[in-house]
């Protein structure tokens, strides 16, 4: 369904206190935002797709579309399944399609327009069958810490637009038997947040970006709970180099923004590569390039976040395909960082962070965090100790400041292996081997893309937060005889080179599916693997894909 | 008890003959053995430029950062670990101009932290361009017209925003210099010593006479530095007397001492606790 009006309508509200009801009974949920870079007004929209079997995409099909104005009716009466419903903010309508509903008159009569999203949401309910019970649990527990009035003027608003609908039947899957939910219901901004206390960080500097902010927010919720610093400051080189500055000194930390914000961080990660310093940066994908489009999703910065920063250094890059996903790779990256004292980014987007999603498996925290760390103890001269000792697998035993006589000594500019800057040639090339060294150990840590009827002739191939539709796409297309199947990639770099030649030799055509507009994996396989891609369905509108829509651009490419 | 030669060590220094940097060299081992401070104990952060090279000249910790940033990492080095003691090693270029907004916002947050501004009003390392410090007019290969911009003083900025501890040195008066570096390291919150300094190589003004015939001791006149009036009006003296020393300093809690988190101990020290997760990632 479709639920739209004007930010700051409380569309969102609605959106929320629907899921989480229907979470409850055990149904599959995601929640989709579609807003605009603006506070009040203009065109925002949540679509919510609720159902018996696991869903983790937005689909194409409306059955029932809420509107707060008449406009959200205009926009989206075209997307209107056969037999589908709109429901619009009045006292009438001409239009015979259309069920008007006063949403904000009754919401004005029990305690103020404020409650209209309470009102919206319990005649959705009513036309889905759902027991009113059900909603009145939730909102006592939504509202039962304020005032009795505030909970019982929601309680009110939400009956009466419960029975606003009458005894108006609309056929729909849902049995509304008592099931328990089948999973957390999250947002990727929030596995994010519990993924980065999971793997121990202790500290986060970051500058306000949609859509990075929304991870920002859930780690501040945390604060209280854990042993973590959260500050906002004044910009991102700011942000990059204090959480350096925290890593060096000990704790893991790590930064979220967006591709603006990450531009102005580049030089902080070379800063990381060259000082071997351990940082995790998330960068939540929109489209650019400059402010592009603030509050939209996309795939646009794969091969620019490879290579960010002039020359080379070693670095990990992973895109959790789902909130699951991410939390595990954040805990990774987190760990990853402090082995091999590289600093790692995050790739997710607008789609991911700001959707709500019901979790197909439950999150597992590690037992314990090996940090990596080097003592006094652990050496047999610790006032000999060299920062960045040659060592064969290129990682040089780590010690921090001020906690042994073992001197910390690190240089961003190059440096010999006791930390001191040092411009000799010979020197110089030894530095770049031994940090180019860990790369043969860091290509070992990465986890193949994930298959999906991968022994099929025709694969789709994609990355990051695409996996719900692609695997969506290939479930209607098998339904149609097409036997394709698809890979996603979540560990993009070091490139999972042999992986992908294992799982691309049996394919006798693959397809990219990205966001971008030139397929930056399809390029990225070329290069890595020296296969090139058959095909390829690229959205770079800002929208999340519907499965839909892969599912025709597939079979335009196969037949 | 820590002397100044536990604080040498055998790296070449690659400063020019005459340079500033000397006298604040010395006095920072004087000041870090005169704390009983030993080499473990101190961690030097500094940015880029020839004052930024200082961290290598000495044995003990160090983090030798970018251009402009160097103030951004010690505020995440002391947040992680507040029982740290920080000194950063910056110049008029590195402190005030590429990394202003961090300066500025350093000195909102009051951190405890020592921040020497090594300021010679030129670029040293990338060879003799103006500075944010120098002053309307002056010529130099890039600027041959001369300056066309007001100078940046850091003093009454820093004033302005509320530092908790404004001191000027100069290079030269060692001794005095190493008082500052003292008094700054014991003062609980950020302290600013902006150290004029000569640039024999590329600043042909503002050299070691010029200095020193300006360079006038502070409390010669009964100065308290308790009055943040006062204070400012002194700031702004340049011309003729260059006042030396502590031109402000007030109490206050530090930006540490404002994040409640930390009264448990530095972050470093607490404990990982995977539980504190489970109700986080329970379904029911």
């Amino acid at each position: 369904m479709i639920i739209g009006g004007e930010a700051g309508q409380g569309i969102q509200t609605v959106g929320d206190l629907l899921a989480t009801v229907c979470w409850k009974m055990g149904l599959y949920i995601t929640v989709v935002n579609d807003f605009e870079s603006r506070i009040r007004g203009g065109h925002s929209f949540v679509q919510l797709r609720i159902s018996e079997h696991p869903n983790a995409a937005p689909s194409h099909k409306v059955h029932i579309l809420a509107a707060l104005n008449p406009k959200t009716v205009e926009l989206h009466r075209g997307d209107l399944s056969e037999g589908g419903l709109v429901l619009l903010d009045g006292e009438e309508s001409a239009d015979t399609g259309v069920m008007a509903i006063p949403f904000s008159k009754i919401a004005g009569e029990v305690g103020g327009k404020i409650m209209t999203n309470t009102v919206v949401a319990g005649a959705i309910l009513g036309i889905l069958g759902t027991p009113f019970n059900l909603f009145e649990e939730l909102l006592i527990k939504k509202f039962g810490k304020k005032s009795q009035e505030v909970l019982d003027n929601n309680i009110a608003a939400a009956r009466r637009g419960f029975d606003s609908i009458g005894d108006f039947s609309f056929k729909n899957e849902l049995t509304w038997e008592k099931k328990n939910p089948v999973g957390l219901l999250m947002t990727g901004n929030k596995a994010v947040a519990l993924g980065a206390v999971a793997g121990d960080c202790r500290f986060s500097a970051f500058y306000p970006m949609s859509p990075g902010t929304g991870i920002m927010n859930e780690l501040v919720a945390l604060t209280d709970d854990f042993p973590l610093v959260v500050e906002q400051v004044e910009d991102e080189l700011a942000a990059v180099n204090m959480i350096l500055g925290a890593s060096y000194s000990g704790i893991r930390s790590m930064t979220a923004t967006s591709g603006g914000g990450f531009s102005l961080m580049v030089e902080g990660l070379g800063l990381a590569g060259i000082t071997e310093t351990p940082i995790l940066i998330v960068n939540a994908q929109r489209p650019g390039p400059a402010t592009g489009l603030p509050t939209r999703t996309g795939q646009p910065d794969l091969q620019f976040t490879i290579h960010a920063s002039q020359d080379e250094f070693p670095r990990f890059v992973f895109a959790p395909g789902s909130p699951a996903e991410a939390f595990d790779l954040v805990v990774k990256s987190l760990h990853l960082a402090d082995k091999y004292q590289v600093p790692v980014v995050l790739l997710t987007d607008q789609y991911l962070t700001d959707s709500l999603f019901t979790l197909d498996r439950p999150l597992k925290t590690p037992a314990a965090i090996d940090r990596f760390i080097t003592t006094d103890e652990d050496l047999d001269n610790p006032e000999s100790y060299e920062r960045y000792a040659f060592t064969e697998s290129g990682v040089s035993p780590r010690v921090l400041p001020s906690q042994g006589k073992a001197l910390c000594v690190a240089s961003g500019n190059e440096h010999t292996p006791d930390g001191h800057l040092n411009e000799d040639a010979d020197n110089r090339k030894r530095m770049m081997d031994k940090r180019n060294a860990k790369l043969p150990a860091m290509q070992e840590e990465m986890s193949a893309p994930s298959g999906y009827f991968e022994d099929s002739d025709v694969l789709l191939v994609g990355w990051g937060s695409t996996k719900g539709a692609m695997r969506e796409a290939v479930d209607l297309l098998r339904e149609q005889g097409q036997m394709v199947g698809c890979l996603n990639f979540t560990d993009m770099w070091p490139f999972p080179v042999a992986h992908c030649q294992r799982l691309l030799s049996g394919a006798k055509r693959f397809i990219m599916v990205e966001q971008n507009s030139s397929s930056q994996l399809g390029l990225l396989i070329r290069e890595q693997t020296g296969r090139l891609f058959d095909g390829k369905v690229l959205k770079y509108d800002g929208r999340p894909f519907f499965p839909i829509e892969i599912v025709e651009e597939i079979l335009a490419i196969i037949g | 008890m820590n002397t100044t030669q536990d604080f040498d060590n055998d790296f070449e220094i690659k400063w020019c003959p005459g340079c500033g940097n000397f006298g604040i060299l010395d006095a920072m081992k004087n000041a870090f053995s005169n704390l009983d401070l030993a080499p473990k104990d101190v961690l030097l952060i500094s940015g880029i430029g020839q004052a930024a090279k200082t961290p290598h000249f000495l044995n003990c910790n160090m983090f030798h950062t970018l251009h402009g940033r160097a103030l951004a990492v010690a505020t995440g080095a002391k947040i992680a670990n507040h029982d740290l003691t920080i000194v950063v090693n910056s110049g008029d270029g590195d402190c005030y101009g590429e990394g202003g907004n961090h300066f500025m916002n350093a000195v909102r947050r009051n951190l405890d932290l020592t921040v020497l501004v090594h300021n010679n009003l030129v670029y040293g390392l990338t060879q003799g361009q103006a500075s944010p410090t120098s002053k309307m007019g002056f010529v130099t290969k890039m600027q041959k017209h001369g300056v066309i911009a007001e100078p940046f003083n850091p003093l009454t900025i820093a004033l302005n925003l509320g530092a908790g501890f404004v001191a000027r040195g100069f290079s030269n008066n060692r001794e005095h210099t190493r008082q500052l570096i003292e008094d700054g390291i014991k003062h609980q919150g950020f302290a600013l010593i902006d150290i004029v300094q000569p640039c024999p190589t590329y600043n042909k003004v503002n050299t070691h006479s010029w200095y020193k015939k300006r360079a006038q001791d502070l409390y010669a006149d009964n100065y308290v530095p308790d009055d943040l009036e006062n204070a400012l009006a002194m700031a702004q003296q340049w011309d003729d007397s260059i006042p030396i020393g502590i031109y402000y300093q007030k109490a206050g809690p530090t930006f540490t001492d404002r994040i409640g988190k930390l009264a448990d101990g530095s972050l470093i020290s607490q404990k990982y606790d995977a539980s504190k997760l489970d109700s986080y990632l329970s379904v029911s």
